[in-house]
């Protein structure tokens, strides 16, 4: 990588990479896919390691970021191993995957720490969690994501988790599981199912629904019977029932705040129809007569009102530095 | 300790001894995860456990009488606990915090994961929740102050243990209601 050709304005495109790979590689080289954002080129695994020479080299591609490296169990087709690789001269993202020879009970896949020494750690993961050896590396063993003595390899979709042996999974594993016929598994909704985004919200809006149609109706009966108050109370006290007094209480509150709130909503109408007496009846009538639109009347109307007032008040100034002379004249 | 873990201190004695330790619990934080981050909320201004006698901070396991066990274990990190565990002083108290530290937690089934820290070294307090709030954390080193102040130091000592205290296992739903 003694002379870097690649830049980010002459970066290749997918098709030209693969078709470069392809030139140097041959048959090793097999089909690509645009997966998840990232260009996907299926590499044999004899060419595994050749083909991330040559994208590390290449003076044109100069793959020089060795991204992350994971393995994928393939179920009865045995484990796949996928690189990605990072140019940082060119910006461009590339997946290299590969099927592992030896099936299901022997996977192995070159190592690629002679290319990228960063993969070394990455390939002893993908040993740690899927038992994929990786002819090549230093060593693999210990292990270091589990513990050293750990048997068997956790992400392998056979691996039986010792927990949900003694306790099942409670509930459904995947959004349509499937039985043995291939058909959609419906569950039935039970009592104490969580309740679905939807659900929850017409809950929600139920409660609150109900939750205030008591007290629309309570303050419409209030206005009624407001003048027979004094004599309820009465007739209450007798009964001495702490849970009328409740009520009562209750209904003052209700009622107290319906005040406010009807208090509110009035101050808010006055706020907003008070601009409206800042317009000049005068000029806006006169505009809307010219055939103005009302946006635009309302806007003269207003700039003439402002005018006069400044105007008015220039004169009330004078007026008022005379009658305050006048005053003083009087003390 | 001396004579203490063989010779049962008279009432007064036992009374302003149990004072002075339960008021100077050095703590040290095992933080593994996400419930680290609520022990340290609980040790800074706002919640302040320094108000009711917890150091923390301390300068090692051998310097401190309580350890905070706060997230998730795994089977690789346990040794360690363990280790840390036994490189404090007796007497020695241990809070266990959330519940991953308690039982695994979300992680019940996972492949990795410890299921309780009891599992490798005795509980005092347990603290229930994902995480817990710090509050829950000064309700948990309360109640283990009130077992140190009526403790018996040499029962402590000859590993005569009191069984662990769990939050809110006398009323697990009575939260809602306040009356």
């Amino acid at each position: 990588m003694s002379e870097v050709l690649a830049r980010r304005d002459r970066a290749l495109t997918p098709e030209e990479t693969e078709e470069l790979l392809r030139d140097r590689l041959g048959e090793q080289v097999g089909s690509s896919v645009q997966e998840y954002g990232v260009f996907t080129l299926w590499i044999h695994p004899d060419g595994w390691q050749e083909a991330a020479r040559v994208l590390a080299d290449e003076p044109l591609l100069a793959y020089d970021f060795f991204d992350s490296l994971f393995g994928i169990d393939a179920r009865e087709d045995g484990f796949d191993v996928v690189a990605v690789l990072y140019s940082t001269s060119t910006g461009n993202r590339i997946a290299l995957r590969t099927r592992c020879e030896g099936g299901r009970e022997a996977p192995s896949c070159p190592s690629l720490t002679d290319v990228y020494r960063g993969a070394n750690w990455m390939e002893r993961e993908a040993y740690d969690m899927f038992g994929i050896e990786f002819p090549g590396h230093p060593s693999v063993e210990p292990r270091i994501l589990t513990i050293e003595n750990f048997e068997g390899w956790p992400l392998r979709k056979d691996f039986h988790l010792a927990s949900r042996v003694a306790k099942p999974w409670p509930g459904v594993k995947e959004p349509a599981e499937l039985d043995e016929d291939g058909n959609v598994i419906e569950r039935e909704v039970r009592i104490g199912d969580a309740p679905g985004p939807y659900d929850l919200d017409k809950a929600m809006a139920d409660q609150a629904r109900q939750r205030n149609a008591p007290a629309i109706e309570e303050a419409e009966q209030d206005e009624d019977t407001s003048p027979d108050d004094p004599d309820t109370p009465a007739e209450v006290a007798t009964d001495a029932d702490a849970a009328a007094g409740a009520a009562a209480k209750a209904e003052d509150r209700r009622k107290a705040q319906a005040d406010a709130r009807a208090a509110k909503a009035a101050e808010r109408a006055g706020a907003d129809s008070e601009p409206a007496e800042d317009l000049d009846q005068e000029t806006y009538d006169q505009l809307i007569a010219e055939g103005k639109s009302e946006r635009i009347a309302r806007s003269k109307a207003k700039a003439a009102f402002i005018k006069k007032r400044r105007a008015q008040e220039r004169a009330e100034s004078e007026g008022g530095a005379d009658s305050d002379d006048g005053d003083e004249g009087d003390a | 300790m001396g004579l203490m873990d063989q010779v049962e201190l008279p009432q007064p004695v036992k009374y302003v001894f149990n004072w002075g330790r339960k008021y100077s619990l050095w703590c040290f934080n095992f933080g593994l995860a996400c419930c680290a981050i609520e022990f340290i909320a609980a040790s800074t201004s706002r919640h302040d456990f320094i108000r009711h006698g917890v150091i923390p901070f301390a300068h090692g396991p051998r310097q401190a009488d309580l350890l905070v066990v706060s997230g998730t274990l795994t089977d690789k990190m346990a040794p360690a606990v363990k280790r840390l565990y036994e490189e404090m002083p007796e007497p020695k108290y241990v809070i266990s915090f959330g519940s991953c530290s308690n039982c695994g937690g979300p992680y019940w089934d996972s492949y990795s994961v410890t299921k309780g820290v009891d599992q490798i070294i005795p509980v005092d307090v347990y603290v229930p929740g994902c995480p817990p709030r710090p509050e829950a954390l000064l309700d948990g080193i309360i109640a283990l102050q009130d077992r140190i102040q009526n403790e018996s130091l040499k029962d402590r000592m000859a590993d005569r243990r009191k069984d662990p205290i769990t939050l809110g296992a006398d009323a697990p739903l009575a939260l809602g209601s306040s009356s």
